[in-house]
């Protein structure tokens, strides 16, 4: 059995966040020391690594909750489980063509600002935002 | 539909959905589309759970409808394009 400290050292993260993952109960202590202090086993570090790899794959916490719940269900089967990583791969392709129109809109933008030496007042950088903003709230 | 052989319902619902479509509107051309076979069309159409049900292009479901609900969207569209 370990303690706090020990189960945070061995997996890298802090006590904090292991007493955050025991509040949104992704994982508990396997018991109590004597004087009250949590206790964990291997189990408990197993489910650590779990969520820092499902975190990698940029699931979230409450995602990495229903992974644990069907990890545990017997009657769950890989599918569930493929089911999910199909979605969050899904997400993660519309975030990235999201981020491509941004890095394109600001290409643009960097493209029409030739006069680095103009003030910033007539910056054509600054006059495209203030455009958008109209634009956006007149929408 | 969007769907993927992982998710069961999907699968299981197909034939269901298909027939409630084909009646609510008549030469309706149905595609079941295995989204790990066509990310990409799925991505470009907003697709972010399974199963998804896109009508003309545009994305109508985004998550598994009754087959009532399916033919009354589509009966609805169908009166609009008219």
């Amino acid at each position: 059995m370990f303690t706090i400290g020990k189960l945070a050292s061995l997996t890298s993260v802090s006590n904090d966040t292991l007493r955050y993952y025991e509040d949104e109960g992704l994982v508990k202590p396997a018991g109590k020391s004597p004087a009250g202090y949590r206790l964990y086993d291997q189990d408990s570090a197993r489910r650590i690594h779990f969520i820092k790899h499902a975190q990698h794959c940029g699931f979230t916490l409450a995602e990495i909750r229903e992974l644990l719940v069907l990890r545990g269900r017997d009657r769950a089967c890989c599918g569930d489980v493929r089911k999910r990583a199909i979605e969050k791969k899904l997400q993660i392709e519309n975030k990235i063509r999201a981020m491509e129109a941004m890095s394109k809109a600001l290409d643009q933008l960097i493209a029409e600002c030739v006069n680095e030496a103009q003030p910033a007042k007539e910056c054509t950088i600054i006059a495209a935002l203030e455009r958008a903003n109209v634009s956006m709230s007149m929408q | 539909m969007f769907y993927a052989p992982a998710c069961a319902e999907c699968v299981a619902a197909q034939a269901k959905l298909r027939g409630a479509a084909k009646e609510a509107v008549r030469d309706l051309e149905w595609h079941e589309v295995n989204i790990l076979d066509d990310l990409d069309r799925a991505v470009e159409l907003g697709v972010m759970t399974l199963p998804s049900i896109a009508v003309d292009g545009e994305l109508v479901f985004t998550s598994m409808p009754t087959a009532t609900q399916l033919r009354t969207a589509l009966v609805e569209r169908n009166k609009g394009s008219r």
